[in-house]
């Protein structure tokens, strides 16, 4: 099983609120690796909306996204993606 | 699956000192603002009287410092030189804070030597023994380890269950129709399982989702709002994990439930259920099932070690099936023919 973490900081400035949320555990959930999101060692299932919600990551938080299983690398990167775009609101 | 067991707990290395005064002891500030970010790194409290009499060796000097009416009299009975001398003593250590109980005070000059040191000086009116115990159960709490679970924490019947599966294997759907049939909530999604005393967990959600659950094409849900506050409650213990997967045919899934499964959670064993999903086959039910049935367990009834000592009797017996043919059904069969 692979495992891969990168770390991601939180760029659109009203936060990971319920819109990039949604379109968070959108992207993860079409991956079949297990995705977490952590921030201060609290991780939480990235394919539960709920559980990003519960992060209540503000503009210029850090988080690290970890992903294991056979398509790791893709998830990883693909959500690092939508972070860095600021889930299209930058 | 990511199993539970291989989840890493959060565990509290240390606390400011000003976090005690969320403690239920009402802790009064004798030195105003000096010392509260000091730290507490010890969950154990500690009473000073060797140190304060001298020696320090072995001294646990990291520990909260409780000054009973033992210290706090001896500290009168000396010498004005020797009190001073004994309290420059042990503030020679990086201790993290003073409590007195019985609302017992210190000398203004005896408290100036805490303040040179940082270190912050409290009063309690509760007695030793009370305070005590009151610090030690919260400072307990605040060390505990703690585990974010995926997952949905229902109370069935008083039995905490804890349903644990894949994303979008229907944990939520089947927390909801618990509620339903007038179950509690717990958690739903996000559970923080805190380990008490090292001897069970209780389980809890979060501050900010409480008694929130989103249901897939529904979106998010407020179960408090819908079904009152008789189908939520704020903690619960742990006492089983269902962990419920896709049917698989190679799997074997136990059939006599003879051999009790166990999982361990942060040192803690939790029973454990292993559930196959298909479809056509009511979860619910079988949910409280097993709830009724650990409380039939731990009530001492168990259904399969009764079950199985019937057999065996029977095997004793050489009796066989033809057995069955002898029960006449015009007696109720029910009653026990032997």
């Amino acid at each position: 099983m692979i495992i891969i973490e990168k770390e991601v900081t939180v760029r659109n400035r009203a936060g990971l609120h319920t819109r990039p949320a949604a379109s968070l555990v959108k992207l993860s959930s079409r991956f079949d690796s297990e995705i977490f999101l952590i921030r201060d060692g609290f991780m939480i299932n990235g394919k539960s909306i709920i559980g990003v919600m519960t992060l209540a990551a503000e503009n210029g938080c850090v988080l690290t996204i970890r992903a294991e299983g056979d398509d790791a690398e893709a998830a990883v990167n693909e959500i690092a993606d939508l972070f860095e775009q600021g889930f299209g609101e930058i | 699956m990511r199993q539970i067991d291989d989840l890493k707990p959060m565990v509290q290395e240390k606390i400011p000192v000003e976090m005690l005064l969320n403690s239920p002891v009402k802790l009064v500030k004798l030195t105003n603002e000096t010392g509260l970010e000091n730290f507490i790194t010890d969950k154990n409290l500690h009473r000073p009287q060797l140190a304060l009499a001298g020696y320090v060796g072995l001294f646990t000097f990291q520990r909260v410092q409780i000054f009973g009416n033992t210290e706090t009299l001896y500290l009168k009975s000396l010498s004005r030189i020797a009190r001073i001398k004994a309290l420059q003593k042990i503030c020679q250590f990086k201790i993290p804070c003073v409590i007195l109980t019985n609302s017992n005070t210190l000398d203004q000059e005896l408290i100036d030597i805490f303040v040179a040191a940082g270190i912050a000086v409290f009063m309690t009116e509760y007695d030793t023994t009370k305070a005590f115990s009151m610090l030690s159960d919260f400072l307990d709490d605040q060390f505990s380890p703690q585990l974010v679970v995926h997952g949905s924490f229902v109370d069935i019947y008083g039995v905490g269950c804890l349903f644990v599966g894949r994303s979008g294997i229907g944990k939520s759907e089947i927390a909801l129709d618990l509620i339903e049939r007038g179950h509690r909530l717990v958690a739903d999604d996000v559970v923080m399982l805190t380990s008490k005393k090292e001897s069970l967990l209780m389980g809890t959600g979060t501050s900010l989702v409480q008694h929130f659950m989103e249901i897939r094409g529904l979106g998010i849900i407020d179960i408090r709002q819908m079904f009152g506050i008789r189908s939520i409650r704020f903690q619960k213990r742990l006492e089983i994990v269902v962990e419920l997967e896709d049917w698989d045919d190679k799997e074997t899934y136990t059939r006599t439930g003879l051999d009790e499964k166990s999982i361990n959670i942060m040192g803690i064993e939790v029973s454990k259920v292993k559930l196959p999903i298909f479809s056509g086959k009511n979860i619910t039910v079988i949910a409280e099932v097993i709830a009724v049935n650990y409380l039939l367990r731990t009530y001492g009834y168990d259904a399969s070690q009764v079950f199985s000592d019937k057999l065996n009797e029977r095997i004793r017996k050489k009796s066989g099936p033809k057995k069955y043919f002898e029960d006449k059904r015009i007696i109720p069969y029910f009653k026990d023919l032997e």
